[in-house]
């Protein structure tokens, strides 16, 4: 009489065991709920660097190639690229394309785009640009740059974060800034435009004739959600279905971590360093044992913890540890300044500073920034310095730190991929009031003869050896305190899969899709 | 015949008033003007990113958007171009202030509006009540409300009211103006924005109600002490008609005055309310534009509401003078 019910059993076992084996297909359908944490200002991405806009770009537009997961150039507009052996000319072959108005993308939509849009009016394109002698079309399908001189991140700033492509039919001869498609834009992206409604949302749809393989979702809806505690209570109620690590509360984190219905994914993508600057023009900083023990006064690790909710990891050197190529064990900040309060009194003494007061200016719509200060100025109290706490908005914050009016100053600079694109600046001599560069007044001939030969390298090899001896030099005059490196982090519907497929969070999402 | 010759005052003193009112606008604007331009932050910086534009760059986006004329000259500018109707061009949003503004205000009002009728509906039944019966529990009940009414910020209520009803008990959405998931017509479109509609109400309108009960209450215990009540009484009508005829029309005044003062700050208010409800309306606007320094936005927002006030106030003395017979223009 056992029999039938061990058949049963084992009819179960079999069937539950299948089910289990099978792996998920990705299935097409489906509307998706990006959020956003402010309204992007047009939808032109070729026009501006603003983060929302380059999020609804990525999908919007095409660019000649994408980074994948690991960072590594690979072709979307263009299906294969060449290097000259001077390493200054590269010529690209596009593929067949077309816009979303079902006009063919050609070599001269990217020539155009690149000199008459994105130039004037791209400031990181600008970057490549200034390494740039000419962008030609031979043919329809061919794009030749040619270069100044060896700039080895180009290939890096042709994303469609960098270098989005415009259709030339739609943008020749008028402003393209207030060009009317800056509002109803027409790419050549997976997915096309349907509605946007300023303030609330931007819809999109999928583009049926996408060059590469369509995207799975029938709808993609970026939604505004503006107060960041509202955006982890979005994904919580269902009323969004990925929240990014740019516009994430890390408070929030561990709450959304512990709901089922929430994957959080924590993990580095896009190197970013934080770290603070220090004004030479204030003659105690300007000696160097000083800035060596603020180094070891500073509780870093006490930082990352506590400021950061954890989502870092201590700075290795100069440009952080997310560029292995960028970074030498052997002058490892971790290990040449822990955290020793003794050590950095005897520096002072040494030095013949007794009572010093700074001024650490930050910009107050960062929370780590702030939580960070309080730690530097008890960190700093212990070694007989006092810190004197300026939290600015971020206009005035700029208009402080880049005209040299403060002493101590919290940053975070991303390296866009390269540390020839994000960091470098961070210690190339600069002058007084030019933003978003050195602000310390540093200037080394030989880190800058460095960094720009560097900047030339595409042999990692040979760029791992110029990193090295910038990062000894660096290591002893310690212009700027590196203090952590930032992991990145993405609360998402558990049920939305195929995400994180490329190296930036917000590219890639037609391969999103939904598990039913 | 004696009607007749008050309406036409009123209307030449109404008119009047919008006359003497023009000064005063041109004078918040030229205020407004300097205190943005002395605040201390560039437009550019804001405008251009977190990038170091090479300088050239940076005066090409100056110059684009006329910053690098004087402060007086961009003054005279802005002046003759609002005279003509054009309240000038978002340099953050690249589109016309005006168009800018339109989009959103309908939604805006629409929040103000049904806050401004709920506090006043709200804080006058609950003032009326406790009058009624003072030092009773009732009583107590409605001054510890509007205490708490005072003291509690819009930003901090709103989230409470998310975390208990969107998040907890999963009633009412917890934020937006209408569901973006699903989309309704009709009536399900109406009966969507009316869900979306209750929370920001409520966190918008609570510190009001509680002003309006308050004053609703003394102005009508007041009132309910004077003579002509007890004569009211002693003449035999019912309590309800003495309390709601007699005494609250004589109270009304102090009320009316708080309604048209509270509506002032509550343009204020939504500035906060709709970020917190991501309700996107003029005061999310405002908002974001004072982060991207977008002055032509900033200054088209405040020159409106300045206007609002002022229709406001013009209208509360209006009120006034239908309210009590005394009051003459």
């Amino acid at each position: 009489m056992r029999t039938p019910l061990v058949l049963l059993a084992l009819t179960l076992a079999w069937l539950f065991g299948h089910a289990l084996a099978q792996v998920e297909t990705p299935t097409p359908g489906g509307t998706a709920i990006v959020v956003l944490g402010s309204d992007p200002e047009h939808l032109n991405a070729a026009i501006s660097t603003g983060y929302p806009i380059g999020a609804v770009g990525a999908s919007l537009y095409s660019a000649l190639v994408y980074l994948d997961r690991d960072g590594v150039p690979r072709g979307e507009l263009a299906e294969s690229w060449t290097v000259s052996d001077d390493d200054l000319v590269y010529t690209f072959t596009l593929r067949s394309a077309t816009f979303h108005d079902g006009t063919p993308v050609t070599s001269a939509d990217v020539v155009f785009t690149m000199e008459e849009v994105l130039a004037p009016n791209h400031g990181r394109f600008l970057n490549a640009y200034r390494n740039i002698e000419s962008i030609t079309a031979p043919d329809d399908a061919t794009v030749v740059i040619e270069l100044t001189q060896p700039y080895a991140p180009l290939i890096n700033l042709l994303t469609v974060f960098e270098a989005p492509i415009l259709p030339k039919h739609v943008f020749e001869g008028t402003d393209p800034l207030t060009n009317p498609a800056n509002e109803a834009p027409i790419g050549s992206g997976p997915f096309r435009f349907v509605e946007w409604v300023r303030g609330e949302r931007v819809t999109l749809e999928r583009f049926e004739d996408y060059f590469l393989d369509n995207a799975l979702l029938d709808r993609l809806i970026y939604r505004v959600v503006p107060q960041d505690a509202a955006r982890s209570v979005a994904l919580e109620v269902g009323e969004a279905d990925v929240v990014w690590g740019f516009y994430m509360p890390p408070a929030d984190l561990d709450r959304l971590d512990a709901n089922p219905n929430i994957e959080v994914w924590k993990g580095l993508t896009i190197p970013s360093l934080y770290f603070v600057f220090v004004n030479t023009d204030n003659p105690a900083l300007a000696d160097a044992r000083v800035r060596q023990a603020l180094m070891f006064a500073i509780d870093r690790e006490q930082i990352v913890e506590q400021a950061q909710g954890g989502l870092g990891e201590v700075a290795g050197g100069p440009f952080g540890a997310g560029f292995a190529y960028a970074y030498d064990e052997a002058t490892d900040y971790r290990t040449l300044y822990p955290y020793d309060p003794e050590r950095a009194r005897e520096l002072l003494a040494e030095a013949g500073v007794g009572d010093l007061t700074l001024t650490f200016v930050y910009d107050s719509a960062r929370g780590a920034f702030a939580a960070a200060a309080e730690i530097m100025r008890d960190n700093l109290r212990q070694v007989g310095i006092t810190l004197n706490v300026q939290p600015v908005e971020r206009s005035v914050m700029v208009e402080r730190v880049y005209g040299r009016d403060y002493d101590l100053s919290m940053q975070s600079f991303t390296s866009s991929g390269d540390p020839a694109i994000g960091y470098h600046r961070i210690y190339l001599s600069a002058e007084r009031g030019a933003n978003f560069v050195n602000a310390t007044g540093y200037a080394n001939p030989e880190v800058d003869e460095l960094l720009n030969a560097a900047a030339g390298l595409a042999d990692r090899d040979a760029r791992a050896d110029a990193y090295a001896e910038v990062m000894a030099i660096l290591a002893q005059d310690v212009p700027t305190l590196p203090i952590f490196d930032e992991l990145s982090t993405q609360a998402a519907a558990a049920n939305l899969r195929g995400l994180l497929v490329r190296f930036d969070q917000r590219d890639g999402l037609e391969f999103a899709w939904l598990a039913r | 015949m004696s009607a007749g010759r008050g309406t036409k005052a009123l209307g030449a003193y109404a008119l009047e008033r919008l006359v003497n009112a023009v000064p005063l606008v041109l004078g918040v604007i030229v205020v407004n003007f300097l205190l943005i331009s002395l605040a201390p932050g560039d437009p550019v910086t804001a405008l251009i990113g977190e990038f170091p534009a090479p300088p050239e760059y940076v005066e090409r986006v100056r110059a684009q958007y006329g910053l690098d004329q004087s402060v007086p000259e961009r003054l005279a500018r802005y002046l003759g171009s609002v005279v003509r109707g054009d309240l000038g061009f978002s340099f953050a949003n690249r589109q016309p202030v005006l168009d800018l503004v339109a989009q959103r205000l309908g939604r805006t009002l629409l929040l103000m509006l049904t806050t401004v009728v709920l506090a006043t509906f709200v804080g006058v039944v609950l003032g009326v009540w406790a009058a009624r019966r003072p030092n009773s529990a009732v009583d107590g009940g409605a001054t510890g409300f509007a205490l708490a009414g005072y003291s509690i910020p819009e930003f901090w209520l709103g989230q409470i009211l998310i975390l208990v009803f969107a998040v907890w008990l999963g009633w009412l959405p917890a934020g937006g103006f209408r569901s973006i998931r699903a989309e309704y017509v009709g009536l399900d479109a109406v009966w969507d924005q009316a869900r979306h509609m209750i929370l920001p109400v409520l966190a918008l309108s609570f510190r009001y109600m509680a002003i309006t009960t308050r004053l609703t209450r003394a102005s009508l215990l007041e009132v309910m002490n004077a003579d002509y009540i007890l004569a009211a009484r002693a003449r035999g009508l019912s309590e309800r008609r003495v309390l709601w005829e007699h005494g609250l029309r004589a109270a009304a005044l102090p009320i009316i005055t708080v309604i048209g003062y509270n509506f002032s700050f509550i343009v204020a208010g939504s500035a906060l309310v709709e970020t917190v409800f991501g309700w996107p309306g003029v005061g999310r606007l405002m908002y974001d534009s004072i982060f991207t320094r977008d002055y032509p936005v900033l200054l088209g927002i405040l020159l409106l509401v300045s206007i609002t006030v002022i229709l406001v106030n013009l209208v509360t003395d209006i009120a006034y003078a239908l309210a009590d017979p005394r009051v003459r223009y």
